[in-house]
């Protein structure tokens, strides 16, 4: 079965043949240098390097508190940061406003789901695929056919077909992570920010999870940069792994590395 | 428990069945420029059929008067999900701006009505890049502040005629009134149903939803915000324009009437905010309800009015459209497996391929 879908999602959101990439050679699409955020005396983030090429799957892990969140906010532009740059595909996104950033390709998923309640869950893919720069004329357009058939698409992929209508704050919270999930995939995005995916979903859909956010990272051509804290999920999906500790990074590696790495047990375990 | 169970919803359960009444929704839905001309032909047959300037022309026009502000107000405050309270404040201008401009200047009522919304949407850019900052309470009492300063503006200015205001003899008849108000009802309620299934439509709704995530999803939500706004009051504008003329007389306390702007935030509630036909329901059926109890129960109106409209808010938390359609919507999504759904659907595949 699980085969059978890696081919629906394959017809579903493929838009072209990937390319055999070399994610060693590929060019970052994130890269942040020396990212500092301070809350009154407690730095959040301190100067932070990271760095995301093309067509990876990359994982944010640390300790609460460590500044993960407060990371990616800066990323998006949710917050400003104090100090350093943040260069999204080669271009300094640093004093962008959240909204021209998101346009210019970043798909957020927050910690606590966050769908519109009120809309049905078909327009909640409507919406999301149309989103960027649009002149009066598409501001006022239905949404096309094709748009239409992708969101159907999507939901049966993820097995909420016969929802489309449904009011998006009826679902339950697995639903609603999936249609988050979904939403973003309509967007195309170059680069998916995925804030604890796993938390709070049962087991079994977890393991569809991975598979879903695999299958979006090869065919859809999403990179995609998360925040875990359920170990297993995050090594077993990502290819490499950044590790943030009272705001600083103190490792990054591939899930081996980071496994075996003492420092970051050390984090783990308080002892730093 | 769901929601609905709790509340005068489950009523419905032992009246209406909801398949029927989503299938009623889908018809409405899959028909709805048809039966918006039906409805447009019936509206318009009154004055033809012998309805004679009087009481009931003057009921109805004023039913078409307070559905447009009605809708008006749910563009900002049910589509957009900001309170206003201080709708009546374009209301106000428009209405002094086709007294001051047919009475003072003698401008034809045409231009002088495109003026009154003109005046109306200007003022609205104006204010908005203030009161748009605001959420909330805070969103619905700048509001309410607005609506008051230009109450006082009108009463200290000359040109308003200040406290007495201004009384208008040269006035059209009832039946042009009656399909003024008519028409600009058509047309609003065509637009908000077209705008509903656009861009920008759904994006107004995901701002009333989550504006945190609406932003964080590419869109600048000042710029819908600001048009939603600008639409509002542009419909405001133009009934205000009108009900000075209609009404012969205008004066701070008429023009910039508070009571009214919470009576057709009542109106959207009751009929269900959020819909294109929900205030349009809210409105004339409060509208019938207050005339009603005015000429009925003269001294208890007021008792009588809070009473329907908490009897109506317990009844249906939703709106009349609203808690119809979350009924409907709800048991669709309990008969096709509810929140098991997806998880056991999973669980058994997942199984199938271990």
């Amino acid at each position: 079965m699980i085969a059978q879908r890696w081919q629906v999602m394959s017809d579903v959101i493929k838009n072209s043949a990937r390319s055999s990439l070399n994610q060693q050679d590929s060019e970052p699409v994130l890269r942040t240098d020396d990212v500092t955020k301070r809350f009154g005396g407690l730095t959040a983030v301190d100067a932070v390097n990271i760095e995301v090429r093309e067509g990876e799957i990359i994982g944010l892990i640390g300790p609460n508190g460590a500044g993960k969140s407060t990371l990616f906010n800066c990323i998006t532009g949710t917050l400003s940061a104090d100090d350093g740059r943040i260069y999204l595909q080669n271009q300094d996104v640093t004093s962008w406003p959240e909204y021209k950033i998101a346009r210019a390709g970043i798909g957020r998923m927050f910690q606590e789901t966050r769908i519109f309640d009120a809309m049905s869950v078909r327009k909640n893919l409507l919406l999301a695929a149309q989103k960027g720069d649009a002149d009066i004329g598409q501001l006022l357009r239905r949404p096309n056919e094709s748009l239409i058939a992708r969101s159907d698409e999507l939901l049966e992929y993820v097995d909420l077909g016969g929802l489309a209508e449904t009011r998006a704050g009826q679902l339950s919270f697995g639903q609603q992570k999936l249609t988050e999930f979904i939403m973003e995939l309509m967007a195309e995005p170059d680069l998916l920010l995925m804030d604890e995916p796993a938390g709070g979903i049962n087991p079994s859909m977890l393991e569809n999870l991975i598979e879903y956010i695999r299958a979006a990272n090869e065919d859809e051509e999403a990179t995609i940069f998360l925040i875990e804290h359920n170990m297993d999920f995050v090594m077993e999906v990502a290819d490499r792994i950044y590790v943030l500790a009272h705001g600083e990074r103190i490792a990054e590696g591939t899930p081996d590395e980071i496994q075996n790495n003492q420092r970051v047990l050390d984090a783990y375990l308080g002892r730093e | 428990m769901s929601a609905s169970e709790s509340d005068g919803s489950g009523l419905f359960r032992s009246l209406i069945s909801p398949g029927l009444i989503d299938q009623l929704f889908s018809f409405c839905d899959d028909h709805a420029w048809t039966l918006l001309v039906i409805g447009t032909v019936i509206g318009a047959l009154p004055p033809i059929l012998g309805l004679k300037q009087g009481y009931y022309m003057t009921v109805i026009s004023e039913m078409f008067l307070f559905a447009i502000l009605a809708l008006s107000w749910d563009i900002i405050g049910g589509q957009t999900g900001y309170p206003s309270f201080g709708n009546m404040a374009f209301f106000g201008i428009g209405a002094y701006t086709t007294a001051i401009l047919t009475k003072d200047f003698s401008i034809i009522l045409p231009i002088a009505m495109m003026a009154a919304a003109g005046v109306a949407v200007g003022s609205a850019v104006l204010i908005g890049a203030a009161v748009l900052r605001l959420r909330g309470h805070y969103f619905a009492i700048a509001t309410l502040g607005v609506l008051l300063a230009t109450q006082q503006v009108s009463r200290i200015l000359d040109i308003t005629g200040g406290a007495s205001g201004k009384i208008l003899l040269q006035t059209p008849s009832g039946t042009v009134f009656y399909y003024f108000f008519f028409t600009v009802l058509v047309a609003e309620a065509a637009l908000v149903y077209y705008l509903s299934n656009t861009r920008f439509g759904f994006v107004l709704n995901a701002i009333r939803d989550d504006e945190k995530k609406a932003t964080a999803m590419g869109f600048n939500t000042t710029y819908y915000k600001t048009a939603a706004w600008v639409l509002s009051a542009f419909f405001t504008g133009l009934a205000g324009g009108g009900y000075s003329l209609f009404n012969t007389f205008i004066n701070p306390q008429t023009a910039y009437n508070a009571a009214w702007n919470v009576e057709l935030i009542a109106m959207a509630l009751i009929g269900g905010s959020g819909t294109v036909t929900g205030p349009i329901i809210g409105a004339f059926g409060l509208h019938v309800v207050i005339e009603y109890v005015e000429t009925a129960f003269v001294g208890w109106q007021l008792v009588l009015l809070g009473l329907v409209v908490i009897g109506t808010v317990i009844g249906f938390p939703d709106g009349i459209t609203g808690t119809l359609k979350e009924y409907a919507s709800e048991m669709k999504y309990y008969e096709r497996g509810g929140m098991a759904a997806t998880d056991s659907n999973d669980s058994a595949e997942v199984a199938s391929d271990e």
